[in-house]
């Protein structure tokens, strides 16, 4: 039964405090969701956010707030990010490489498994369909290159090339986005 | 792009999308270099796979014992008290000067704090007296699913809804406990996370607004 908001009185919860460290140790699980959207491994995963608890946490304030404990872990991943990938692509790591660990950290107000989840399906589906097929398939269905040559009627070798041309597409919308 | 060096970048490519797909670490010759974008979208389309990714245990432990000689002695500073939740959240917390910091109560978390619904509108439960001391009673408030627990005259609510992933808690009347049929959590009547050695730390369920009417009826605030 459905009643008006003024009856009865209203139970008071108690108050629960929130200690230091479940906040920040949340904001480590963000961060590791952050870098695993990126790298999409595990292990490397795990090795950048060590780096990242590594360089960040000897620097924070005692006092420092749960916002800007949030914001230096992510500035910090950031930069480690594409530390790690100028290292893999042979570039001088001493240069900035700011298109390398782009998009930025996502807002508080949103978690970082949605966001970068939001940012794959907006890219899908930005996609010429042929080539949507093909990564959904790989990529999100697990379909070997064999499987995926059958589903869709085509060559091995094609959907090899058809993959790659896909990729390209698909960093080229976001690198426009 | 010549066609025969299409077909050597795919199947370099190939290569490392095979790699990021068995769960293996990137491994980027210098000639893939030359297709950076294109192995930056594979290993994001990777990372989709698993949409809500978490640190492991044994990765939470190995950092604990990376961070515990940063800690400043005797303060519990943010920093020491984030290698605290790290080693709590690791299992670790006996015997180290951490754990004697918290000293969480054994086996349940009581860290974290519960968000609580608003209430827009309130929904009759029931009589008090229906209710038993301590059991969990499932009640649908709208459209928020809940756990009512007597406690005395009062009455907790709690969301039905685990805090990891978005699946119904049941009640396990042998254990006294909420649990999760989507992996190994539980928590206990006032939603705090029941842990072992290998759970992931989760922070407790929200909290519903309750109250009594003085007719004695229950009511359950939701949306």
């Amino acid at each position: 039964m459905e009643q008006g908001g003024d009856q009865g009185d209203l139970i008071e919860l108690p108050a629960v405090e929130v200690p230091a460290a479940q906040i920040a140790l949340d904001q480590l699980d963000l961060v590791y969701a952050f870098i695993f959207a990126r790298v999409g491994n595990r292990a490397d995963a795990e090795d950048l956010t060590q780096q990242v608890a590594m360089k960040a946490i000897p620097r924070l304030r005692a006092e420092a707030a749960a916002a800007s404990i949030r914001a230096y872990l992510f500035a910090t991943a950031r930069s480690v990010l594409a530390g790690f990938w100028a290292r893999k692509f042979g570039l001088p790591e001493e240069e900035l490489h700011e298109d390398l660990a782009l998009p930025a950290a996502p807002s508080p107000a949103r978690s970082e498994p949605n966001a970068a989840s939001e940012r794959v399906t907006r890219l899908l589906a930005a996609l010429p369909a042929n080539y949507r097929r093909v990564l959904e398939l790989r990529f999100l269905r697990g379909y070997s290159l064999k499987e995926v040559a059958a589903e869709t009627g085509n060559t091995v070798g094609a959907i090899k090339v058809m993959q790659l041309r896909a990729l390209r597409a698909a960093a080229r919308l976001e690198s426009d986005a | 792009m010549p066609e025969d060096d299409e077909v050597k970048r795919s199947r370099r490519l190939e290569e490392v999308v095979r790699d990021l797909l068995a769960g293996k670490r990137l491994r980027i010759g210098t000639a893939d270099a030359h297709d950076r974008d294109a192995i930056m979208a594979a290993a994001a389309l990777a990372g989709q796979r698993d949409p809500y990714p978490r640190m492991s245990p044994v990765f939470r432990r190995r950092l604990a014992a990376r961070l515990e000689p940063a800690r400043e002695p005797g303060l519990l500073s943010r920093r020491s008290a984030l290698v605290a939740g790290l080693a709590a959240a690791a299992g670790a917390l006996a015997g180290t000067g951490v754990g004697r910091l918290l000293q969480p109560a054994p086996q349940v978390v009581r860290y974290g704090s519960a968000t609580v619904f608003p209430a827009v509108r309130w929904y009759d439960a029931g009589p008090l007296s229906a209710f038993k001391e301590g059991v969990p009673v499932r009640f649908q408030a709208g459209s928020v699913g809940t756990y009512l627990v007597r406690e005395g005259q009062n009455v907790n609510g709690l969301s039905s809804v685990c805090t990891h992933l978005p699946c119904e808690l049941n009640w396990t009347p042998s254990a006294h406990q909420l649990t999760c049929p989507c992996h190994n959590v539980a928590f206990d009547t006032e939603g705090f996370q029941i842990t072992s050695p290998e759970s992931y730390p989760l922070p407790p369920l929200p909290r519903v607004q309750v109250r009594i009417t003085p007719a004695g009826r229950v009511e359950v605030g939701a949306t």
